[in-house]
């Protein structure tokens, strides 16, 4: 029905702020958050704009960002293969109290499996839960050093994702897309913000468990962002950046005289060539200089004192997560922006000792727990802790049935579950001391709150002072986000202090 | 030369069409700038993503719909009228558009009610229109008037107020153009015949000869293996090897023996449906063969067939068209005129094929070669009787089924007509001449290849939201050239290298630097690094170790330990002994999950997905690359080796002067080389101080290894 142009501008007229912005892109929830954080509206409304390609200015300088930020770096741990909820946080008597007993028809309809075939069994979990701190969270005798932080941890148990395979799901997670070619969360920060880290790269990688996640370095990847912004992976043996030792016959005496000739002779011919580029390209080469020692002096624990070393279970010289765990402390005092760390070993299907949830799973969890406890006390202890914001996850659930694969039921284990998983967070402004979200009786779907995967993004996001709908990248035509390109990522304003 | 020469003249004489580009009719201008204001300001939420308030903008008949609430957003012939106007002039700072955005100017919404007053007529975007094949208009300067491409640059830069540079040095010119055409650098003989005589006559000669090097097709397959997301893996979990490297030898081959345009872009996407296919037709089919596959325990292959199909289309699209399909697989294009149902249908030409995300990869084709027998997955068509339906994907998901489409082309392009509905009837509608897109497309990414940036800088996006060209008349000059020249590249990249425009001198004059400070109407030469292949074979010849042997089984350089680390696999690198160490990169074995490291530094990419274009970053990993990487390390040492067996007894100074004339290709200045000879005494001297004297080899490393991290040396000057 078409009304005149003055019967149209009169009802344009006597719509309110309310109605209208509720039915426009932002939605209700946007606003009332808008309302509540008061930091919104303030904020500039340009995306981040990077220098030209072959300018002068560092791609990882300082920026702003678009509103006051809550955190200022992320350490995001990803025990790849993903941990079962079931096992650690998501306690429920009635999955074990049907225990063994087949599962009910209406959670099998319409799902597909990675391995179970059949009809599967209900599988209640061996573990005993209890409630700790002054929050009474509810959490597994699995991990009792983070049970002693449970009133830092705010337990997220209704995340959600759409993949059930390993690499599409750790991809959705890390960049928005399970596809690949995605920019992982580290670049996009370290596009957004840059980094405060001068001598260090400003995204980390660490990696222990001696895999790369299934998804292979791409989880990484800067994808379509430029490969400055790409995470830099230290390791705890060998180079802990690759390249940066010099080699055998060349002392740093040596590579200096070296590089004064080289700056030399680049400046002789810059004054000639007249290419800002140049002059790009000798800082770069001052900057690998420093980070030839920089960055030995940051993944060097030795000189840790031993309480600290005793607190995280850390032995200096060798590759473990609780070493990655106190070098992620040391890379964040030193303002990188984004450390990630992964550990390989938490794809507990069941079909031996090595994948089950009996002898697999606790020997994960005493590799794990104390070391991100310790983590969590330390930057505490230093003041970072409300600055930094800590992540812990895997990239999908657990079924809460049993999967005996092949029909053996020697082991116990469970198969990929995409309905619903735990992450904690803890610090940089997360709602510490409480759980969000609750799935069913029998853990199998979510019944308040859910957290889809680019919810949980676009909350990271805000609590490091970014819009995720105005951090964005123009590729191939489309304005790329973190979130994906329809704006209906959630900020959920019940995981923020 | 002279016959090429005539032959460009004769193209600008033959077509005395009025030229468009110039004399554009004031309302088409008017269009083009409303059009502009659209795209920019109203389709990140009036387009095909969003649909705010069931508004879509990008397509005429959408805007002009009837509304359940309100007037149309536009009726043509009245601006008064249409919702459009009325918003963005809204008093409300609610209610007028754009949402949460600055309003428009004055001038901007005086150019709406401009062009709706006049009838709201889209205009039809510049890459969809026919190509102008006319000689550009002359310039002032009579020795830029031979050539199409020096007349459109010279008048550009004489317009400009810039005045035309100056040539190169010749030995300059023979270093930048045997990187662009080969990879490598030049061969000394070919230095000093044309230094001897810098004649035109010479100069073709001596690009002829490097076009005529093997090297050439080595350096121009890489740009082809990162479009066709070529590894030697399969990528995902597993990331489990797959002998497709007969693919790559084909692409070399097919460069150097400069197979046309559309008869290579018929093999790649369907030799297998030629009429007599022979074993290198089928071979050619492994580009669309190198789609990941997930081996993972517990995939669902269907899911990933799917997957791979869609990747084909939209590698398809994204290389040969300059398109972006891969939003549409979720909903319409945000910006051009692409719809959710035309992603399907054009998905539907790749949707027949009998390959299913199988472990094995089959279908197989076995190919022998001298040591034995190899098996490269190939495309091959399902039997009629067992074709697939293609249905759309409701909001893409490859579960959710919605309506069955036959193939077809989305209609903003010409009309698939009455082709087969197969991938050959698809590879020859990309080739029609009437199609305007492949030749701009391709003619732009040899320009970008040669000259660091393209005529349209967004080599992924000729679409609305994608770069304008700085210079329409010169690319439809340079992409009718290639179609002219019946889709030889390389004829056409000979054409290019032969122009005054790309002999310019890389030294920018005052008025260069300050008009044109981007170097976007190439007021000089333009000068960037080099890409991460030829960092790394430059090293290797200037050292003399870079083993020419070509093709077969891909090779390990080293790679430091621990770079591997691989899911659920015990493979491993096992560094190659001999000659395979010091192969050009494009042999080195490709990992998906895990490529190269040092190649990576450098920007080259993990090839998971098409890619278009490297985006050149400078960091200090690159920096530690090049200083620290052991091939780099030996290559110094080994040019050190070199220079002291070529100069036997002299002094630090002249060797140094060797040294860096082998290097860079030029004579060096004398404070270079006493700055290099300087450094030679230091590293001398301390070896003595320490009672450890320095061996000379170490001592010209050092030297060595200044030289090849120069910002000159791992540029293209």
């Amino acid at each position: 029905m078409v009304a005149t142009p003055a019967e149209y501008m009169a009802e344009l007229q006597a719509m309110t702020r309310r109605q209208f912005l509720g039915n426009s892109a932002w939605g209700i929830g946007g606003i009332a958050l808008a309302a509540m954080l008061g930091s919104e509206k303030s904020a500039h409304a340009n995306p981040v704009s990077l220098p030209p390609a072959g300018s002068v200015v560092d791609p990882l300088m300082v920026r702003a960002p678009h509103f006051a930020a809550r955190a200022k770096r992320v350490i995001f741990i990803h025990l790849a293969g993903a941990p079962s909820q079931h096992e650690l946080f998501d306690w429920k008597p009635a999955l074990v109290r049907h225990n063994g007993q087949p599962c009910p028809d209406e959670l099998l309809k319409g799902e597909h499996f990675a391995f179970i075939k059949g009809h599967p069994t209900l599988l209640g979990t061996p573990y005993k839960f209890a409630r700790y701190g002054r929050s009474g969270q509810e959490l597994s005798e699995l991990i009792p050093h983070l049970a002693s932080v449970a009133d830092d941890l705010c337990i997220v148990k209704s995340c959600t994702t759409d993949q059930f395979n390993h690499a599409p799901a750790q991809l959705l997670l890390h960049t928005g897309d399970a596809r690949f070619g995605g920019a992982s969360m580290g670049s996009w920060l370290t596009y957004g913000l840059g980094s405060e880290a001068s001598e260090l790269p400003g995204f980390v990688v660490l990696v222990s468990g001696d895999k790369t996640p299934d998804a292979g370095k791409s989880v990484w990847g800067s994808g379509f962002l430029p490969g400055a912004f790409q995470g830099v992976q230290c390791r705890a043996s060998g180079d802990p950046v690759l390249y940066v030792k010099n080699p055998d016959g060349v002392d740093r005496a040596g590579r200096r005289r070296m590089l004064d000739a080289l700056q030399d002779l680049n400046s002789m011919a810059a004054a000639s060539a007249a290419d800002p580029e140049t002059d790009a390209r000798i800082a770069q080469y001052e900057l690998a200089f420093r980070m030839q020692a920089s960055v030995p002096d940051a993944m060097d624990i030795s000189h840790e004192d031993a309480a600290t070393l005793e607190a995280y279970g850390a032995t200096p010289g060798k590759a473990s997560f609780a070493n990655n765990c106190l070098l992620a402390r040391r890379l964040s005092e030193r303002g990188v922006r984004f450390v990630q760390l992964f550990d390989w070993g938490w794809d507990a299907h069941g079909t031996s000792a090595t994948d089950d949830i009996l002898t697999q799973l606790p020997k994960k969890c005493k590799e794990s727990d104390r070391p991100v406890a310790a983590l969590i006390n330390d930057l505490r202890q230093r003041g970072l802790l409300d600055e930094t914001l800590i992540v812990w996850g895997g990239e999908f659930g657990r079924t809460p049935m049993a999967e005996f694969r092949d029909g053996k039921k020697d082991f116990f284990g469970r198969d990929h579950h995409p309905h619903c998983f735990t992450v904690l967070l803890a610090g940089g402004g997360c709602n510490a001391g409480t759980t969000y979200g609750e799935t069913d009786e029998l853990g199998c779907r979510v019944v308040r709150d859910p957290v889809p995967v680019k919810d949980l993004q676009a909350t990271i996001l805000h609590l490091l002072g970014l819009d995720h709908r105005r951090l964005a990248y123009r590729h191939a035509g489309l304005d790329r986000h973190l979130t994906g390109v329809t704006p209906d990522a959630r900020i959920h304003a019940g995981l923020i202090a | 030369m002279l016959a090429a020469c005539a032959e460009i003249i004769l193209v600008g004489m033959a077509i005395i069409a009025p030229s468009q580009g110039v004399d554009r009719a004031a309302d088409t201008l008017i269009a083009e700038r409303a059009h502009d204001i659209l795209v920019s300001r109203c389709l990140r939420c009036h387009g095909g993503v969003r649909e705010q308030a069931g508004l879509n903008l990008a397509w005429r008949d959408r805007a002009l719909q009837t509304r359940p609430k309100g007037p149309p957003a536009i009726i043509p012939g009245n601006a008064a009228a249409s919702a459009l106007l009325m918003r963005v002039l809204h008093d409300d700072p609610e209610l007028r558009m754009p949402a949460e955005a600055p309003a428009l100017s004055a001038d901007e919404v005086a150019t709406l009610r401009a062009w709706v007053d006049a009838g709201a007529v889209y205009p039809v975007l510049w890459s969809l229109r026919p190509i102008e094949e006319q000689m550009p208009a002359a310039g002032p300067e009579l020795l830029w008037n031979t050539h199409g491409i020096d007349r459109a640059v010279s008048l550009r830069l004489a317009s400009a107020g810039i005045p035309l540079p100056p040539e190169a040095a010749p030995e300059s010119l023979v270093r930048r153009a045997a990187l662009d055409i080969t990879g490598l650098p030049p061969d000394p003989a070919l230095v000093s015949a044309y230094v001897a005589d810098p004649s035109p006559a010479q100069w073709d000669h001596t690009v002829d000869a490097l076009l005529a090097s093997p090297a050439f097709g080595e350096r121009w397959a890489r740009i082809w293996l990162d479009l066709a997301r070529y590894a030697d893996t399969k990528g995902y979990e597993k990331d489990a090897r797959r002998d497709v490297w007969r693919f790559r030898d084909w692409l070399i081959d097919a460069w150097n023996s400069d197979m046309p345009y559309d008869q290579f872009t018929e093999r790649v996407l369907a030799g297998d449906l030629l009429p007599g296919a022979t074993e290198n037709d089928r071979i050619a089919t492994t580009f669309h063969r190198l789609t990941l596959t997930n081996d993972e325990g517990g995939t669902d292959n269907e899911e990933f067939r799917v997957a791979a199909v869609m990747d084909r289309s939209v590698t398809t699209w994204l290389a040969w068209m300059g398109t972006s399909m891969q939003c549409v697989q979720c909903h319409a294009h945000p910006y051009d005129t692409i719809d959710h149902r035309d992603y399907y249908a054009a998905l539907a030409f790749f949707n027949q094929t009998a390959d299913a995300d199988r472990d094995d990869d089959s279908p197989l084709l076995h190919v022998a070669w001298e040591r034995g027998t190899t098996t490269v997955p190939v495309m091959q068509e399902l039997p009629v009787s067992a074709q697939r339906e293609t249905h759309v994907f409701t909001r893409g998901n490859w579960r959710a089924l919605g309506d069955v489409v036959a193939p077809s082309t989305p209609a903003c392009f010409p009309p698939h007509g009455a082709r087969r509905s197969d991938r050959l009837g698809l590879a020859k509608w990309i080739m029609d001449p009437a199609n305007p897109r492949a030749a701009r497309v391709e003619a732009n990414r040899i320009w970008e290849t040669i000259f660091g940036r393209g005529l349209v800088e967004t080599l992924e996006d000729f679409g609305e939201a994608g770069a304008r060209p700085s210079d329409v008349t010169l690319l439809d000059f340079v992409a009718s050239r290639l179609q002219k020249l019946g889709w030889s590249r390389k004829a056409l990249i000979g054409e290019i290298i032969k122009s005054r425009t790309y002999r310019m001198s890389a030294q920018p004059s005052d008025a260069a630097l300050r008009i044109d400070p981007d170097n976007r109407m190439m007021s000089r030469a333009p000068r960037f690094r080099l890409e991460a292949e030829a960092i790394r074979d430059q090293s290797l010849a200037v050292a003399g170790i870079l083993d020419r042997s070509m093709h077969g089984p891909p090779v390990f350089p080293h790679q430091p330990d621990g770079t591997w680390m691989v899911v659920y696999s015990g493979d491993g690198w096992t560094t190659s002994e001999g000659g395979d160490r010091y192969r050009r990169a494009i042999y080195t074995f490709w990992r998906r999950s895990s490529p190269h490291p040092s190649l990576m530094n450098f920007d080259a990419v993990s090839r998971e997905t098409c890619t278009v274009r490297r985006i050149r970053t400078n960091t200090p990993l690159a920096a530690l690359a090049a200083m620290n990487d052991p091939t780099f390390v030996e290559a110094a040492a080994a040019f050190a080796q070199r220079a002291i067996d070529a100069t036997p007894g002299a002094s630090d100074t002249e060797r140094a002067r060797w040294m860096l004339s082998a290097a860079l290709v030029r004579t060096p200045r004398h404070e270079e080389c006493a700055r290099l000879a300087q450094l030679a005494a230091g590293e001398r001297a301390v070896g003595t101080a320490t009672a450890q004297p320095s061996s000379e080899i170490s001592v010209w490393s050092a030297v060595a290894a200044t030289i090849m991290n120069l910002d000159e040396f791992l540029s293209r000057t």
